[in-house]
């Protein structure tokens, strides 16, 4: 079908035609600090190239990869019994609120006080950075679970752990996943942001560093690594979710990213 | 929900709040932690109040909220102009859909330094990230409002003699605005939290720039205050865009 | 079967017919990409100030075929014309009257009722006096300034029927309006609409699937087929108006008719066996 081939297309002609405004706008402000799109790309592989910096940037995954699914551990359970237990919801839900617009990465500075700079820091931020969204959508999918389900469960004598792992659980799948695919793009987002606040090793670090000695190349390279990371994590987390939950009816399609 | 469940419930959820700020002066008072790494809440919360009065700390935050709003009002503009846009027209949703796949799972911090060098160091670049980072979750839940419109509402406008062209404005976007307030709700969350980061990174006034600072001197307690006062610049204002909402959706039914 | 000789309004084709469904089919693109057939080759006139009933099976193309005269939908062949003049689009002279309501949330009972009104350019304190008498027609005297959510659903449906009145349709194009009450308020609100009826003489085309109800409104019954939809058989209903139905329900012509259509609907469903 040629329309389905187009729409699949879509997003890589979007890439495409971004990048094709990218290098008409340089070429056409044609100043040192705008370097070219064609420019840009071609800097990505001297990048990867680099053994110390392909390291750190390995690195810098392997922390949020940790992380996040520490993060998810934590933040289901808990999202899901606020949304069946009216008692524990009233009891998290002001601190969450007020945690809410704290931004995880800004606590850097005082984590690394305690903690020093390692790798615990650097997780201990992440963790907290996907912990809420995550909360926050397994709750309000465990809150919209039919009652009617979990009469007909109890009928049937699952306890109520048992409900919450054979009912609660599957039916809330759709939003929790969701919650998982905003998580694992913010899990990148602080990570890069922490480190850049930070400035000891990883892929926000070599971002900064970069601009302070002007290789501006280097720069926008890095920006199209870290932008091809969120993207693709995105795509292949989109792949899982959508076989996961193939019954359900395709919500958004897009996930809502911020820092 | 009665009003004695709702102040049972009020007052459950203070119990966690009083146990952390209670573990917290604890741990310090107890002598687990020296002050210069922890200072007890009591200490960081007369800070707070004494630096209220302040001048040059009215002017952070003056200066944090300026770039909060002007970031978080273009991305409602542009957000649900987009997102009305895209919902209502096949062409734009064509153009529009690929590129917000494309764009808003990317991680709109790395474009940061672009746009400092593009922008320059002063308000422009950090209003325009707070801008890109708000805009996703509220032109999303715009399209998403919009294009869930009820067919019925729209036919019956139109039997009533509303022109196509008119649909729009008087039954699209006014039974959208219930979707739309959510993803407000989250980019004002979003805007609160991207003006404290764009200001840590690089700024010479406001919150972030005040923790950062701090952070250089090992200041503990001026670490604390603006952390403590995001949080509750985030809180009002997430109540008083709760007010609008309750008076713009008095019409709709509970969700 | 016409009882009512209605306003010379300049006549059209046989005895002023206000609607004409001329050969109307309707195939549906499915999510499967097959064509489905909904409506196949429906002819109906309906004369100006007739109150037509539909009744037939679930999913034989009852709605659509209230849609295409709507002009909420356009048929893949055929036409629908109003007074004459083929049907393009929705328009002020046919009102629909959905049984899901579809009130505006964001409008009070009032902002309801005045919007036909105000997009028919009449100012506004001459519309909302012209609406508060209709509120206070269909029964909602002090309601005004409710929001639909506060209103039960009889009280909705009745808001429905004064926000579609306020802008004078000459057809009212009713779908199952009072599908979603209970028995008490149906019959209510089938008196209030007789009575509305019988003071203006518009043109009612309304689905159903209650017999009764369809017998006890109207002038003529139109039975369709299981899909895809025909018109199996027209039933005139020559009961005397204005109608009681606390008469009606002994009259043994109305029982008899009834039946008739009970049985005719029966042998429609085992058509339906063979597809
Ligand atoms: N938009 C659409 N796309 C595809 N098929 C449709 C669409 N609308 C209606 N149909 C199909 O057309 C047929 C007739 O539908 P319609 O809603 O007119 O039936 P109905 O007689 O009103 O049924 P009911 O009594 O249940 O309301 C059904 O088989 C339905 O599946
Ligand atoms: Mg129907």
């Amino acid at each position: 079908m040629m329309a389905r081939a187009l729409s699949r297309l879509a997003p890589l002609l979007a890439v495409l035609g971004l990048l094709a405004i990218w290098q008409a706008g340089s070429l056409m402000l044609n100043t040192e600090s705008f370097p070219t799109a064609i420019q840009a790309v071609r800097a990505v592989p001297s990048i990867l190239g680099d053994q110390e910096s392909l390291i750190h940037i390995l690195d810098s995954l392997r922390r949020m990869a940790i992380a996040f699914a520490a993060a998810l551990l934590f933040a289901i359970p808990l999202g899901l019994m606020m949304g069946r237990s009216r008692l524990v919801a009233s009891f998290f839900n002001p601190l969450l609120m007020i945690t809410y617009p704290v931004p995880k990465a800004a606590l850097m500075p005082i984590i690394m006080l305690w903690l020093g700079v390692g790798d615990l820091a650097k997780m201990l931020v992440i963790f907290l950075g996907v912990s809420l969204p995550v909360i926050y959508h397994s709750f309000q999918g465990a809150r919209a679970v039919e009652e009617k389900m979990l009469w007909s469960g109890a009928a049937m004598g699952l306890s109520a752990p048992q409900r919450m792992v054979r009912i609660v659980l599957p039916a809330a799948l759709p939003e929790i996943l969701t919650g998982c695919r905003t998580g694992l793009v913010l899990a990148l987002i602080t990570m890069v942001t922490s480190e850049m606040i930070a400035r000891q090793s990883g892929a926000g670090n070599i971002l900064f560093n970069a601009l302070d000695m002007g290789q501006y190349d280097t720069v926008y390279a890095m920006i199209i690594i870290i932008g091809a990371m969120g993207i693709g994590l995105d795509a292949a987390f989109e792949r899982l979710r959508s076989r996961l939950v193939r019954w359900s009816e395709p919500g958004f399609d897009i996930p809502l990213s911020f820092a | 929900m009665n009003a004695r469940a709702l102040t049972s419930d009020i007052l459950l959820g203070v119990i966690p709040i009083a146990l952390a700020i209670a573990v917290w002066q604890g741990i310090s008072s107890f002598g687990y932690a020296p002050v210069t790494l922890l200072p007890p809440p009591g200490m960081v919360f007369s800070r707070l109040v004494q630096q209220l009065f302040t001048s040059s700390f009215q002017h952070e935050i003056a200066s944090t909220l300026f770039r909060l709003f002007a970031g978080f009002s273009i991305a409602v503009i542009l957000g649900v102009g987009i997102g009305l846009a895209a919902a209502a027209s096949p062409a734009v949703n064509a153009v529009v859909r690929p590129i917000v796949r494309v764009l808003a799972p990317l991680p709109k911090v790395a474009l940061y330094p672009a746009l400092l060098l593009l922008l320059g160091f002063g308000h422009e670049s950090k209003i325009t990230l707070v801008a890109a980072d708000a805009l996703f979750p509220i032109l999303l839940s715009t399209y998403y409002g919009a294009s869930m419109v009820e067919q019925k509402l729209i036919w019956s406008a139109m039997a009533a003699g509303t022109p196509r062209r008119q649909i729009l404005f008087k039954v699209v976007l006014p039974a959208a605005v219930p979707s739309i307030l959510t993803g407000c709700r989250i980019g004002l969350v979003i805007s609160c939290i991207v003006v404290f980061l764009a200001e840590m990174i690089s700024s010479t006034d406001g919150l972030g720039h005040m923790l950062v600072k701090a952070a250089r001197t090992f200041q503990a307690v001026d670490m604390f205050v603006p952390l403590i006062t995001i949080s509750l610049l985030g809180l009002i204002l997430n109540g008083l865009l709760q007010g609008l909402r309750s008076y713009l959706l008095r019409g709709f039914p509970e969700v | 079967m016409k009882v009512l000789p209605s306003d010379p309004a300049p006549a059209r084709g046989p005895a002023s017919a206000m609607i004409e469904i001329d050969h109307v089919s309707q195939t549906f693109r499915t999510s499967g990409r097959q064509a489905h057939l909904a409506l196949s080759d429906i002819s109906l006139t309906i004369e100006d100030g007739a109150f037509v009933s539909i009744l037939g099976p679930s999913g034989c193309g009852k709605s659509t075929l209230l849609y295409i005269v709507g002009g909420f939908v356009s048929p893949t062949e055929g036409e629908a014309r109003v007074k004459g003049r083929a049907i393009t689009g929705p328009g002020p002279d046919r009102g629909p009257v959905f049984q899901e309501f579809a009130l505006f949330p964001w409008k009070t009972v009032l902002g309801n009722v005045m919007y036909g009104p105000r997009q028919q350019g009449v100012k506004s304190a001459e519309a909302e006096a012209q609406s508060r008498r209709l509120i206070e027609m269909v029964g909602l005297k002090g309601f005004e300034n409710f929001y639909p959510k506060e209103l039960s659903g009889g009280m909705k449906q009745r808001v429905a029927l004064a926000r579609t009145l306020a802008y004078h349709p000459a057809v009212l194009l009713m779908d199952e309006p009072f599908g979603a009450l209970d028995a008490h308020t149906r019959t209510r609100l089938q008196n209030d609409l007789l009575n509305i009826w019988e003071r203006d003489r518009k043109t009612v085309l309304f689905v159903t699937h209650s017999v009764d109800e369809a017998v006890f409104l109207s002038d003529k019954v139109v039975v369709m087929t299981r899909a895809p939809g025909r018109i199996k058989q027209i039933v005139d209903i020559e009961l005397p108006r204005p109608r009681r139905r606390a008469e009606l329900l002994l009259d043994p012509r109305y029982q008899k008719y009834v039946v008739e259509i009970e049985r005719m609907i029966d042998d429609t469903s085992e058509d339906g066996l063979q597809p």
